[in-house]
């Protein structure tokens, strides 16, 4: 019984693991709080969309190769209630983009906080969404 | 006998057709308590064919053939930049991905108005609030001067209404860049600018107009015209329509 259960449930987590609706996913599910990650490199773009936001840049490693990342972030609604808006990062700014890189060592990662070129600097996760462990976030810039 | 009698009928539709537009603008749209022009109720359109394009197309499998909504400009066209045209026939060509309607996602303004599922309009003297039967959409209409949001898309817009005499004349800006509207491939940038106008012509019918602006992609403003109709049936009421449920369903192969 325990094993038909077992078999059913990795049935289920096959077919929910193609739904996209499994998009919204736990912050533990896919980073890790032991990767902290700190980048900077050109302002891409901005994906307003639910259930969470994308900040997708362009970061050139030490060989000169580019590579765009992709940072996710709170869904709209939170970010536009901290102060964020559409305008706030401009295409081929220079930013730098902190937070915790994907387990999977993908070019991923969950956002905590933006610098802007001009040094203004945007949080992008409450304390709640972020697991037991993580350490502080960066204190704000005066 | 037979000519006099078709003489007698062409004569009395002639003589019928300015005497309906004249009953038409001169009809007075009861009034709510505050003074307002009463429009609600249940309504849904009845021209099916013009969520699936809005411009002449003929028929296909399961898309009903269809006459132009577009009543400005003249040729029923949508008057696209040419590079933006180019666009839109790839959209065509890629329809059935590329139109997020398929997905579940939000239909956007205008083409929510003519998806084939009816929606109800509740007025208050500060908003009317608009709830549809598909996916459960509802959009608050403020009519109390406040102004846009500033810096957040939705896919709907942001709808800031008034009063016009007989009409509720509603604003709409801060729109995505992904929605269509139709199924043929017409689209917009998110510097989409809608106004639209909800007109009673009579007591069981509601005239929609929006007029569209996308300097992006339009060379001009072009704007679309078609009825509502209210739903008189007894009991009618909306139900619930959960795309993304069905979606699923179909995905599992269950359906």
């Amino acid at each position: 019984m325990k094993f038909r259960l077992a078999i059913l449930s990795a049935g289920v987590a096959v077919f929910l693991a193609a739904l996209p609706a499994l998009a919204h996913h736990s912050f533990a599910a896919e980073f890790d709080v032991s990767k902290p990650i700190t980048l900077k490199g050109k302002f891409v773009r901005m994906d307003w969309v639910n259930p969470h936001s994308h900040i997708l840049l362009d970061v050139t490693d030490a060989d000169g190769k580019v590579v765009t990342w992709s940072f996710e972030a709170l869904p709209p609604n939170v970010l536009f209630r901290q102060g964020w808006r559409k305008d706030a990062l401009k295409p081929g700014e220079e930013i730098e983009v902190e937070g915790f890189q994907a387990k999977d060592g993908s070019a991923n990662a969950w956002t905590r906080s933006v610098k802007t070129a001009e040094g203004r600097r945007l949080f992008a996760g409450s304390p709640d969404a972020l697991p037991p462990g993580a350490p502080p976030a960066p204190k704000e810039d005066k | 006998m037979r000519f006099v009698a078709s003489l007698v009928t062409a004569l009395v539709v002639v003589g019928a057709a300015p005497q309906m537009a004249s009953a038409q603008a001169a009809y007075q749209a009861p009034r709510t308590a505050d003074g307002t022009p009463d429009l609600q109720g249940i309504w849904q359109v009845r021209n099916t064919s013009a969520a699936f394009d809005l411009e002449d197309h003929s028929g296909a499998l399961g898309i009903p053939p269809g006459r132009s909504v577009i009543v400005d400009p003249a040729d029923g066209k949508i008057p696209y930049r040419p590079e933006a045209l180019a666009k839109r026939q790839e959209n065509f060509k890629n329809r059935k991905a590329a139109d997020t309607l398929n997905k579940c996602y939000m239909p956007g303004v205008p083409r929510i108005t003519y998806l084939d599922f009816p929606f109800q309009i509740f007025q208050t003297p500060k908003y009317t609030l608009i709830t549809y039967e598909y996916i459960h959409i509802y959009r608050t209409i403020f009519t109390n001067g406040s102004k846009h949001i500033d810096g957040l898309d939705f896919w709907l817009g942001d709808p800031r209404g008034y009063w016009d005499g007989d009409s509720l004349v509603v604003d709409v800006t801060d729109f995505n860049d992904q929605t269509w509207f139709d199924a043929a491939g017409d689209y917009h940038s998110d510097k989409l600018h809608v106004v639209e106008r909800y007109t009673r012509t009579g007591p069981d019918t509601l005239q929609y107009e929006a007029t569209i602006e996308d300097p992006a992609v339009f060379t001009r403003a072009w704007k679309i015209s078609l009825p509502l109709y209210r739903h008189t049936e007894r009991n009618f009421r909306l139900l619930e329509y959960e795309c993304q449920a069905y979606a699923d369903e179909a995905a599992k192969g269950s359906h």
